[in-house]
């Protein structure tokens, strides 16, 4: 096991030096070190909350991903940071963190995040906040099987612990895919109304799994107020996918071969291989000949 | 890199995201399944370092039914075994059918995802699993990349010769190569129309036996390297099975490359945006290179229209016939288009 | 007919004599051939090993050439062994008199060259000790099984072919061993006493090995036809330009014949000088094998000229590549030197009464040899390096081919043990059929006898009297 681990640091480690390489020669060498800027923002999912800060430098005037950089995360409390983690940013510039629960919260449940980066041996110091309040984003399905109806709402705490509607949010609507989420129609975009709710019809022909299965996802995606929030609940909505009784079947590039080739290749070498037996059998008859006495 | 199984199904459950009674019927079977599961994701270095931190979820794909569940890492166990059997590698992710579509108007010709590529499978600089091609039709025509990895071909000519077998087609459209049964005899490579196959004319040099290290052999993989067998792009199955994206996808800046399965009518790029693959092909007259070959890719193309980028330079000697001594048309083998 | 018996028997007796000579020595000038060849393998053999230990990256294939040489080498000698199967068998079909000298040759050429063809893919393999690997998983959907297939079926029956005519004569070898003083006599008696599996030239022993002759006689040309043909298939199933041909089969098979009929000539013209069978091998034989020679090339042409000209007219794109490249690209001159020197030339000389002597001949038919092989790699290589994507970006290293040396020391050494076989084959045992070659004598004989019939009724008679003697044979051969 320890081999393996080893091997793995290995790995990331010379992913490490080749990111650094191509990171240095991104950079202008003028100082040594290139003006990154940062994104923050805050995800949550039903299982998780992420801190998320994208790092870019500019590059040719375009701004490019910014490769390893170390981002610091740290929680406000009172105009006090506290460091949270840290993470180093992926081949698109993205540093991710977890975030644990009970971060501190002003006055108005906000909380604050301050990203920077320090002493970075490719970038410059800079820093990025954001503050955030906790919202919880709740679906559920149209029982009838008139329209595939999604109803999505919105709510916050108060400072009372009693849930208020959140209106004017803009809610889009998806579907998931192996991969990621495929938003659900060519206008996803549902603004949530004075109770906070936002509705959106599904297409009836979306493929499913082979039990009709697929899953709903809303999400509201950087939300000045909430950040990012993503919602699942799956529905026996899709197509079901056809089950495929033989996924091998006999065919040219199949490891079984089809019929044709193989009565084909065995009759006409059958024959030939029986006449060599017959006659293998007739030398034996001129054999046993010789063995008797002249005649 | 290795292998963990569920032992606690209830747990297990209870993250389940499908918590319906559909869901969980499925989670009871996966359960059953464990044996042939995998997991990893981005937990996989904490599972190592032991700093499981409790509730921490990574992703899982059942290879019985294809589905992706989301478990406990604390409810994983290690097993020190190639990530999947033989007789599952050959088989294949149940219920998907794998496919690529490359934007060749977003194509700079970069070349990020054969870097990715190459550093994945610690391949040989000589050879690239990933190749983009500068090509040019005619004389008149406007040049533009062509990044070509392994077509994973639905009538693939390189699996219809193969003498044992060493190469093959899964169900979920992959073709892949058993490097511990390959005779070595290049069939496959005069076969295949796309120049995608390589031969490990020597043994793998010192620094990659280091770096790969003695892991287990698995097809899904094709490591460690085995000097007189063959070998290809493979759509990266073992990220597949972590219900991760090939490191092409990933790696590329542009997002160029998209990936999906065909039965989810999706593709996701490496943005993470994901598209309905038929309107995709629709809107963008999707194609396959060579489509008269009847080889039946089951990667796409984007033609190059409303490019995002400058039209590149081609060089007369970077046409193909670099050793014509007449000058005459450049070689662009593809008549696409 | 009973008079002159004396004469005839006189005349066997020769024969025979001289048929059995080389095998009873073993002189300085074939030590020194001996030991040359076996210097040439262990060359050959020592490069071999080195490919095993450090792959196949040792020769000078690289990923868009994956096949070179050892592939071409593999379908020449594949073709080479053609020879047996034409001379022996179509010329024992339509009942040609002068075969009769010339089959035993043709047969052994068949068996060695296939021995030598059949090893040149397991040398271009990457893992030779997985061939098993062939019988446990094995594709019937692989041309390349279907070549294992059929050139095992060839082998056995091309062995069996060789076998079945020796048997005669290795009674006669064993009978005749006992007379003559030999070195490694113990050896030897053993030898052709298994061999001869008990000949003793009844009649019941005749008529089983003619029957069984007949029976081989007509199942090794389907068999040898196959073997070419799938031969073909290799490349002919691929999608790859100039391999993508329907006319591949019989253009292979034909190329064969050209070449393997050409092969039986230099055997002859070998034998005849090494171990004087001047008398036998007369110039008529030469001439008569050249005209066939110059009808196989004849047709050989013609198939070049559709495998060739049919898409030249198109010029269809990535076909049209490979074609100017072959036409006036970098290998047009090996290309046309092919077309005109070792096919056209030799057709307009060969068409003449002169160009079929023996000197003009043999050279001719070196040259065919030669320019068979050359064509082979005509066939691989060009089509290698003009894929349907272009090459691009790879080191010259990698998109050029030309063999190294171990590729050619490993060829020369199978060439060599080709020689070997032929070599250690002759010293053992006669280079001509004595018992088929003794049929025509009488034959002749009785031809003499009716000579003043004239030239028309001499054949027909020729044909009666074969019947006769065929019948009267047995009782010929039994001691008194
Ligand atoms: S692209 Fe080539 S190697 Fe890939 S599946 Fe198709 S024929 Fe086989
Ligand atoms: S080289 Fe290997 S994979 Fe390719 S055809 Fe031969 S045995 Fe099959």
């Amino acid at each position: 096991m320890k081999s393996i681990l080893k091997k793995i640091t290995l790995a990331i480690s010379i992913t490490g030096l080749f990111c650094n390489i191509s990171a240095a020669q991104d950079q202008p060498k003028a100082t040594g070190k290139s003006e990154a800027t940062i994104g923050l923002s805050y995800n949550k999912k039903a299982d998780s909350k992420t801190a998320v800060a994208v790092v870019k430098v500019k590059k040719d005037g375009r701004f490019v991903p910014a490769l390893n950089a170390k981002v610091n995360f740290y929680a406000v409390h009172d105009k006090e940071q506290q460091l949270l983690k840290s993470a180093s940013t992926d081949n698109k510039g993205r540093a991710v963190i977890e975030l644990q629960k009970g971060l501190p919260v002003d006055e108005n449940l906000a909380s604050t995040i301050v990203a920077k980066i320090e002493n970075d041996k490719l970038y410059e110091n800079t820093e990025e906040q954001m503050h955030f309040k906790e919202a919880n984003l709740t679906l559920s399905l149209n029982p009838a099987d008139t329209a595939h109806l999604v109803t999505a709402k919105l709510t916050e705490m108060d400072k009372d612990g009693k849930e208020v509607p959140v209106k004017g949010a803009e809610l889009k609507f998806y579907v998931q895919r192996l991969f990621g989420s495929m938003p659900a129609g060519e206008n996803n975009t549902v603004t949530t109304d004075e109770n906070g709710i936002a509705t959106f019809a599904y297409s009836k022909n979306i493929p499913g799994d082979t039990a009709g299965l697929i899953t709903v996802a809303v999400k509201m995606e950087d939300n000045e107020q909430f950040g990012s929030i993503e919602s699942k609940l799956p529905a026996a909505w899709g197509t079901s996918l056809a089950i495929i009784k033989d996924p091998f079947p006999r065919a040219l590039w199949g490891v079984y071969a089809p019929w044709p080739i193989i009565i084909t290749l065995s009759t006409l070498f059958g024959i030939v291989w029986s006449i060599y037996v017959s006659i293998v059998i007739k030398l034996f008859k001129i054999k046993k000949e010789g063995g008797m006495p002249n005649v | 890199m290795s292998q963990l199984t569920e032992d606690n199904k209830e747990n297990g459950n209870e993250t389940n995201p499908e918590s319906n009674e559909a869901g969980r019927r499925n989670f009871l079977k996966f359960g059953a399944l464990a044996a042939g599961l995998t997991v990893v994701g981005g937990g996989l270095g904490k599972v190592f370092s032991s700093e499981k931190e409790p509730g921490e979820k990574v992703k899982v794909l059942n290879t019985g039914d294809g589905k992706v569940y989301e478990a406990d890492v604390n409810h994983l166990q290690e097993c020190n075994m190639p990530p999947v059997s033989m007789t599952e590698a050959r088989r294949g992710i149940a219920n998907k059918k794998f496919v690529m579509v490359i934007d060749l108007a977003k194509c700079d010709g970069c070349k990020k995802c054969t870097e990715a590529c190459q550093t994945a499978h610690y391949i040989p600089s000589e050879r690239e699993w990933l190749k983009v091609f500068k090509m040019k039709e005619s004389e008149a025509t406007a040049p533009y990349f062509f990044p070509k990895p392994c077509f994973h071909c639905d009538n693939p000519p390189c699996t219809k010769v193969c003498p044992v077998n060493a190469t093959f087609k899964r169900q979920d459209g992959i073709v892949l190569i058993d490097n511990e049964r390959c005779i070595g005899c290049r069939s496959c490579m005069a076969a295949c129309p796309y120049s995608t196959r390589f031969f490990n004319w020597s043994a793998p040099s010192a620094e990659e036996v280091a770096a790969v290290g003695n892991i287990p052999y698995s097809p899904e993989r094709g490591l460690p390297r085995k000097m007189g067998t063959v070998e290809k792009c493979d759509f990266c199955p073992d990220m597949l099975r972590q219900g991760k994206m090939p490191h092409c996808v990933s790696g590329c800046p542009m997002d160029v490359i998209y990936f999906g399965d065909q039965n989810e009518d999706a593709v996701t790029n490496g943005s993470g945006v994901t598209v309905k693959l038929s309107q995709l092909l629709e809107e963008n007259n999707g194609y396959r290179h060579l489509e008269e070959l009847g080889t039946e890719a089951r990667v796409y193309y984007l033609p190059p229209k409303n490019r995002k980028y400058p039209v590149p330079e081609m060089k007369e000697d970077e046409s193909g016939e670099k050793k014509d001594s007449k000058p005459k048309k450049m070689d662009m083998g593809s008549m696409q288009m | 007919m009973a008079t002159e018996k004396f004469d005839l028997k006189q005349e066997i007796e020769t024969l025979r004599e001289d048929c059995l000579r080389p095998t009873r020595t073993f002189g300085r000038s074939s030590q020194i051939w001996v030991g040359f060849l076996l210097a040439v393998m262990a060359w050959g053999i020592f490069c071999y090993i080195r490919q095993l230990r450090y792959g196949l990256g040792v020769t000078a294939m690289r990923d868009y050439v994956s096949w070179g040489m050892y592939i071409s080498t593999f379908v020449f000698f594949i073709g080479i062994s053609h020879s047996g199967t034409l001379v022996s068998a179509i010329l024992r079909i339509t009942k040609q008199e002068w075969r009769r000298p010339i089959t035993r040759s043709a047969e052994l050429l068949t068996f060695v060259s296939l021995c030598f063809g059949g090893i040149q893919p397991i040398i271009d393999l990457g893992h030779p000790e997985r061939i098993l690997n062939l019988v446990m998983y094995g594709r019937v959907q692989s041309p390349l099984m279907w070549d294992v297939i059929s050139i095992m079926t060839y082998f056995t029956g091309s062995t069996v072919f060789l076998f079945l005519p020796m048997i005669p004569d290795m009674a006669l070898c064993r009978d005749r061993l006992t007379v003559v003083d030999t070195r490694y006599k113990k050896f030897k008696k053993w030898l052709y006493t298994k061999l001869a599996i008990g000949w003793k030239g009844t009649k019941t022993q005749w008529h089983l090995l003619e029957k069984t002759m007949g029976t081989m006689t007509i199942v090794i040309i389907p068999v040898a036809v196959s073997v070419h043909t799938v031969v073909s298939y290799i490349f002919a199933m691929t999608l790859r330009p100039g391999w993508n041909s329907t006319v591949f089969g019989i253009y292979f098979v034909a190329g064969a014949l050209y070449s393997g009929s050409a092969g039986v000539i230099l055997g002859m013209a070998a034998f005849r000088k090494i171990y004087h069978f001047e008398k036998y091998l007369t110039p008529r034989h030469f001439d008569l094998i050249g005209k066939v020679v110059l009808a196989l090339t004849l047709v050989y042409a013609y198939l070049n000229m559709n495998e060739y000209w049919i898409p030249a007219y198109k010029m269809a794109t990535a076909e049209g590549h490979l074609l100017s490249d072959l036409f006036y690209g970098n290998y047009s001159k090996i290309f046309w030197t092919c077309q005109f020197g070792t096919v056209l030339i030799p057709i307009v000389i060969m068409s003449f009464p002169k160009g079929r002597k023996i000197t003009p001949l043999v050279i001719t038919c070196i040259v065919i040899v030669i320019g068979a092989w050359v064509k082979r790699y005509l066939i691989v290589v060009p089509t290698m390096l003009h894929p349907f994507l272009p090459i691009q970006d790879v080191t010259k290293e990698w998109s050029t081919y030309f063999p190294n040396y171990v590729e050619f020391s490993v060829e020369a050494a199978s060439l060599a043990g080709m020689l070997l076989i032929i070599t250690m084959f002759s010293k053992l045992f006669p280079m001509m059929a004595v018992w088929e070659v003794e049929e025509g004598i009488e034959i002749d004989y009785d031809k003499e006898v009716a000579v003043e019939l004239g030239k028309q009724r001499i054949a027909d008679h020729a044909k009666a009297a074969a019947e006769a003697v065929k019948v009267s044979n047995g009782q010929l051969k039994q001691p008194a």
